[in-house]
């Protein structure tokens, strides 16, 4: 079991780092940090320019959505730049569980996604002058760092297309681009078509956002909980979606010697 | 050569599932949200304004990305050098891309103003029909000379795409693409008032809405042909450093 969490564990981290090839700290500051800052900044003055909601919606909502930027991209990296750096033959090779390895190279992604929306809230909190509660800031947390759990599971179920698909990135940005939509994240639910809701309540977010307004309300962590759980139950279904697609893809490359042609 | 050179890489463009998906695509969603708020505010009667609003933000997203893209595509491509050794200015050989990524632009304006026509009905009464093509056009072209003021700067950087990535909401928002300038606050004034994304913006939505149109396009143009000239100035800077540090192809 111990070599088991190795894998998941030290071999997320080693495929994480390896990611500072292409990027620097302060590519990172920008991309990361201050880029979904712009984000938020831009839904939080469309929404006060509109009145639908008031700051806290939109501050908190989009601080969450922030982390779908780095958990769902880097989620579909975990495989689509294995194939682009020439390594995925290398990867599939191995005598390792291949779902245990690529499970494991969501955790820092998530960990990722969770230092960005958690820094995006704090700094827009501070800017645009959004009062949370101290006693609010562990279910935060909590729903924040599952927000970035459920979205890393779901950009890995992205990247497992890309055993299939070769242009995957498009698919990823189309993905983050309705996540803005069908979250409600910048909508109010009830100002959406019964159709977007029903979309959006098997997609990540969703429910982390609510829970995470609710709990900059004022309301406590135990009324909420039903919502975080409901986060981390779409995030554990990408997870077992991500395992089967990347074995069944694995396979059918295996079997039609495709996995570099595609 | 500026003409025929826009084509190409217009069709070089239209040939990419990706751009194109990008183009039409993530727009549509922009403006589907967009129509979603405006209606949940009050404001049914300016969903013609979420369309072209959407549109106009499409076309801001083609440029920047198209920009940045474009010069790591011919540097992925291996091309980079080629465009450099040519006869011409450098300048002049690459402001057909930026021209190209504005028109491909056009693309988003198009399915935004479809998409609000046939799936939500909503009628296109331009305030000024003979005004508004002429103002994309001329918003377009302004922007596609911007364009070759970000693809002189970002030959120097190698990081172009994450710069790229950061300057998408920014000039969404102060330019006053969908949010107005006067909901911001006054600091982000003369900053939206020296881009030329703010004029160019303004320009399509008095055509659209009801305004002043040909002032606004005027100071767009004004502003863009500054770009260029700065644009000109440091590609011409970029290209001999480049050639004296050999640095090209590892930028």
């Amino acid at each position: 079991m111990s070599a088991l969490f190795r894998l998941v564990g030290v071999g997320g981290v080693i495929a994480y780092r390896a990611l500072f090839n292409w990027t620097t700290p302060s590519i990172f500051v920008g991309t990361l940090l201050v880029g979904p800052l712009f984000q938020l900044f831009f839904f939080a003055y469309l929404g006060r320019e509109f009145g639908v909601a008031d700051d806290r919606f939109y501050i908190v909502g989009n601080a969450v959505l922030t982390a779908a930027l780095a958990c769902v991209f880097g989620g579909t990296m975990a495989v689509a730049n294995e194939r682009r750096f020439g390594t995925l033959g290398h990867v599939l090779l191995s005598p390792r569980s291949r779902t245990a390895i690529f499970l494991g190279r969501v955790l820092p992604y998530a960990g990722n996604g969770l230092l960005i929306a958690a820094s995006t809230l704090t700094v827009a909190a501070l800017l645009l002058g959004l009062r949370i509660p101290p006693t609010a800031l562990p279910g935060l947390l909590l729903a924040l760092a599952t927000a970035s759990l459920a979205c890393g599971f779901f950009g890995l179920t992205l990247g497992a297309l890309g055993l299939r698909f070769r242009d995957v990135f498009l698919i990823s940005n189309v993905a983050v681009a309705l996540l803005l939509l069908f979250t409600g994240v910048n909508v109010p639910a009830d100002d959406l078509p019964a159709g977007i809701r029903a979309v959006g309540a098997v997609l990540p977010i969703t429910h982390a956002a609510d829970a995470a307004r609710r709990l900059a309300g004022g309301v406590p962590l135990g009324d909420v909980l039903p919502a975080i759980g409901a986060e981390l139950a779409v995030g554990v279904g990408y997870a077992v979606l991500a395992a089967g697609l990347l074995r069944v893809f694995e396979a059918e490359s295996r079997r039609r010697a495709s996995l570099d042609t595609l | 050569m500026i003409a025929v050179g826009a084509l190409l890489h217009v069709k070089q463009l239209s040939r990419s599932p990706f751009e194109i998906a990008i183009a039409l695509f993530v727009p549509v969603v922009q403006a589907t949200l967009a129509v979603y708020l405006f209606r949940a505010g009050g404001e049914p009667d300016r969903l013609l304004e979420a369309a072209v609003g959407a549109g106009l933000m499409g076309v801001w997203s083609t440029v920047l990305f198209g920009s940045g893209g474009a010069i790591q595509n011919q540097r992925w491509q291996g091309t980079l050098e080629m465009i450099m050794l040519a006869p011409r200015s450098p300048a002049l050989v690459l402001l057909p891309v930026t021209l190209a990524t504005g028109i491909t632009g056009t693309y988003a304006m198009l399915a935004t103003l479809a998409w609000g026509r046939l799936l939500y009905g909503i009628p296109l009464d331009f305030a000024h029909p003979v005004a508004f093509p002429v103002a994309v056009a001329g918003c377009i072209a302004g922007l596609g000379m911007f364009g070759l003021l970000l693809a002189s700067s970002f030959v120097l950087l190698r990081h172009a795409n994450a710069l790229a990535n950061m300057l998408e909401y920014p000039i969404w928002l102060v330019s006053g693409m969908l949010v107005p300038v006067t909901a911001l606050p006054g600091w982000t004034g003369p900053v939206a008032a020296v881009l030329p994304t703010t004029w160019g913006a303004r320009a399509v939505h008095e055509a659209a809405s009801g305004g002043p149109v040909w002032p606004a396009l005027a100071v767009c143009l004004a502003i863009s042909l500054a770009c260029l000239a700065a644009g000109w100035v440091l590609m011409t800077y970029v290209e001999r450093r480049a050639r004296v540090t050999a640095t090209l192809a590892l930028a």
